[in-house]
């Protein structure tokens, strides 16, 4: 016996088996063909060697609410616990969609279903008279509830502090504290500085976050944290923390990867990650393109940067031009007056001899010095320097080359989405632009809230949440900070 | 009881029960803080054979230490208590080594980078320090034995109660580096010749 899901080849079994079970109540071979096909159905059948049994189950992303759709067994082979072992496994499906109910029909005078459904948890909540038609029968609406684990995520990988609380697919809380002041004077992220302070925010973030989400710590069933990619010494402070935390309140940790975690994040804007995406992760420290087909089991990195990251490049264009860090919304603010085709400065890797090599590979080390030499010149030839255009110039610059690797990406992998996160995202013309080039090739794109785009606590606990929706065993409590950590490793062992 | 957590040099844990040691771990790795502070706390509350539950007290060695091990077990420290609603306790971890010593003491534990983190110590009541000083100004005056060992949450742990017992107030819980973040703002160069 095997219980597989459904396919669009199994219509026609699927469709002999229904009729003989529900007669003229059955559904309609094209009703049936659009379950088999919706991308928010899950359908299951058992197969001995023929299909004797079967069930659906439908959520809407972003609900928090599954249906039975359906659910059928052989006269021949009912009650020998097929359909409770279906309905096990749909429940299961349920839990790993991040629903919070179930809901389903059953026929009034169905005392075995009814008594199946109660003893996996559901009550009756409603009646329809004469629901099924012709028959006339009535339809008892019943309900199960689903506890969705409460996780409670850290982030240190860079220079945010980020606790977050979700509960499945909820975000409760998503509190923050940035060294960014501390790093101005510096023009950029100094470890040691980015170190020393989550360790002075890492106590009050946390309270913030449980005050936040209204709850005690002992309400809280797992914790997560960021073991890498990111700075070893910052990564270690969260690490330290949250294995505490742990140990403290006899918790499962689960460590996940900062990058994963970035993509994950958009399970809290719509319920879940529309797959297969290409992801475009840019910040301080990342620039990352990656191919995600399944965001626990396949994440793939196509490409990244060779120097630089995006947002380092701003910085530090920022610092030649005068301007304080962070240097994005500085040039951001400039470059509005300026004229981003004034200066046509070196899109990186983006020749045709880098094809090979680098095609989904990012360089910003040669733009910024193609900038300071334009700035420089004009300094040591008395010129005027018209800062705006030099701004919206090499941001154009910046923007054209990380979405037009993206776009290329999504067409090679016939992918028809777009995912952006990390903090460039901020950027005014990058969102701007990558809409424009989205919209032209019918790419959807995807930008979750600001608040989510950024290094913050909520997207770590979201991606822990994940893997305990999915069945997951928690990692070892002796994993170590890797700063360097692939983006396959979705979560430490 | 009274939880004892130190990473300055090796990671270790410690609980206390009054005065009495109650159970001990140490990982000597002085680059495994990350990796074994979790099982640290965890087999010591096991090998004392009480939960997390049972503490009313943490400490912790605030320093001085070569930065990223101790924040680990400062950063463990601090969730921990935070949310067992537990007291927390900072020991400054020569204090720590020089305690129940006898006479005249001059502590130095290893700061990298070529140098020693020093004090000097009468009767365990500290007389200088802490600091940080090259090898080379290292002088240890008449009559003073020198300590070399590392601390560990043991001598944290028995430090804190007597402190504590004596009025102490150590509620200072930052970390001590006795150095700058190292960094010197950019000045920023040409690229052009």
């Amino acid at each position: 016996m095997e219980i597989r899901e459904l396919r669009l080849e199994d219509l026609p079994v699927l469709m002999e088996l229904e009729r003989s079970l529900f007669d003229s109540e059955s559904w309609l071979e094209s009703s049936m063909k659009s379950e088999l096909t919706n991308p928010n159905t899950h359908y299951l059948g058992v197969f001995d060697p023929d299909l004797v049994g079967y069930a659906g189950l439908s959520s809407v992303p972003a609900s928090f609410s599954a249906d039975i759709q359906t659910i059928g067994v052989r006269q021949s082979e009912q009650g020998k616990g097929l359909g409770r072992a279906l309905m096990e496994l749909l429940m299961k499906k349920a839990l790993a969609l991040g629903a919070e109910q179930v809901l389903l029909e059953v026929k009034a005078d169905n005392a075995s279903a009814i008594a199946l459904y109660k003893s996996l948890g559901f009550e009756q909540i409603d009646l329809r008279k004469r629901y099924y038609q012709p028959s006339g029968t009535d339809a008892l609406v019943m309900r199960a509830k689903i506890r969705q684990p409460i996780v409670l995520g850290i982030e240190s990988s860079c220079d945010e502090t980020g606790v977050g609380i979700v509960q499945g697919n909820r975000l409760l809380a998503n509190a923050l504290a940035s060294s960014m002041d501390e790093h101005a004077k510096y023009g950029g992220v100094v470890p040691e500085v980015a170190a020393r302070a989550h360790l002075e925010s890492i106590g009050q973030v946390l309270d913030k976050a449980l005050l936040e989400a209204g709850i005690s710590i002992d309400k809280v069933d797992a914790i997560a944290v960021a073991n890498g990619p990111g700075l070893a010494g910052a990564l270690m402070v969260g690490i330290g923390a949250a294995k505490g935390l742990a140990v403290a309140h006899n918790l499962p940790i689960y460590a996940v990867n900062h990058l994963v975690g970035h993509v994950g994040a958009d399970v809290l804007e719509r319920g879940s990650v529309q797959l297969p995406t290409i992801a475009l992760l840019v910040s301080g420290g990342h620039t990352s393109l990656l191919l995600v087909r399944d965001l626990l089991e396949d994440v793939e990195l196509l490409g990244e940067t060779i120097d630089d990251a995006a947002g380092e490049a701003f910085d530090k264009v920022a610092r030649v031009l005068g301007l304080p860090y962070p240097g994005g919304p500085q040039i951001d603010k400039l470059a509005l007056n300026g004229n981003p085709k004034a200066i046509r400065f070196p899109r990186g890797l983006t020749l045709p001899k880098d094809m090979e090599k680098h095609r989904y590979n990012f360089s910003f080390s040669g733009l910024k010095t193609a900038v300071a030499r334009h700035v420089e010149k004009a300094q040591d030839q008395g010129l005027e320097l018209n800062h705006a255009d030099v701004a919206a110039s090499f941001r154009e610059a910046v923007v054209d080359v990380l979405i037009s690797k993206a776009v290329a990406a999504c067409k090679a992998h016939g992918v028809n989405r777009l995912l952006l996160g990390g903090g460039v995202v901020a950027n005014a013309r990058l969102r701007e632009y990558a809409q424009e080039v989205c919209d032209k090739e019918g790419i959807e794109l995807r930008i979750p809230r600001f608040s989510l785009c950024t290094d913050n606590g909520a997207m770590i606990a979201s991606l822990g949440a994940q893997l305990i929706m999915n069945g997951r065993k928690p990692s070892s409590l002796g994993f170590s900070a890797e700063s360097t950590l692939d983006v396959t490793e979705v979560q430490a062992p | 009881m009274l939880l004892a957590i130190d990473s300055c040099a090796g990671t270790s844990a410690a609980i206390f029960s009054g005065d009495k040691l109650l159970s001990k771990l140490l990982f000597e790795d002085p680059f495994g803080h990350a990796e074994n502070i979790g099982e640290a706390i965890s087999q010591a509350l096991s090998e004392a054979g009480i939960t997390a539950a049972d503490l009313d007290a943490v400490a912790i060695g605030r320093g001085p230490a070569p930065y990223t091990g101790l924040r680990v077990g400062m950063a463990a420290g601090i969730s921990l208590a935070k949310t067992l609603k537990l007291d927390l306790h900072g020991v400054m971890v020569l204090d720590a080594i020089a305690h129940g010593v006898k006479g005249n003491v001059v502590i130095t534990t290893d700061a990298k980078r070529g140098e020693l983190f020093y004090a000097r110590y009468q009767d365990g009541e500290r007389v200088s320090g802490p600091t940080v000083i090259s090898p080379t100004e290292l002088a240890i005056p008449e009559g003073h034995q020198h300590l070399t060992q590392s601390s560990d949450a043991e001598a944290v742990g028995r430090y804190a109660i007597a402190a504590l017992a004596k009025g102490v107030d150590l509620s200072d819980v930052s970390a001590l580096y006795l150095r700058s973040a190292d960094v010197s703002p950019s000045k920023g160069k040409r690229v052009s010749g």
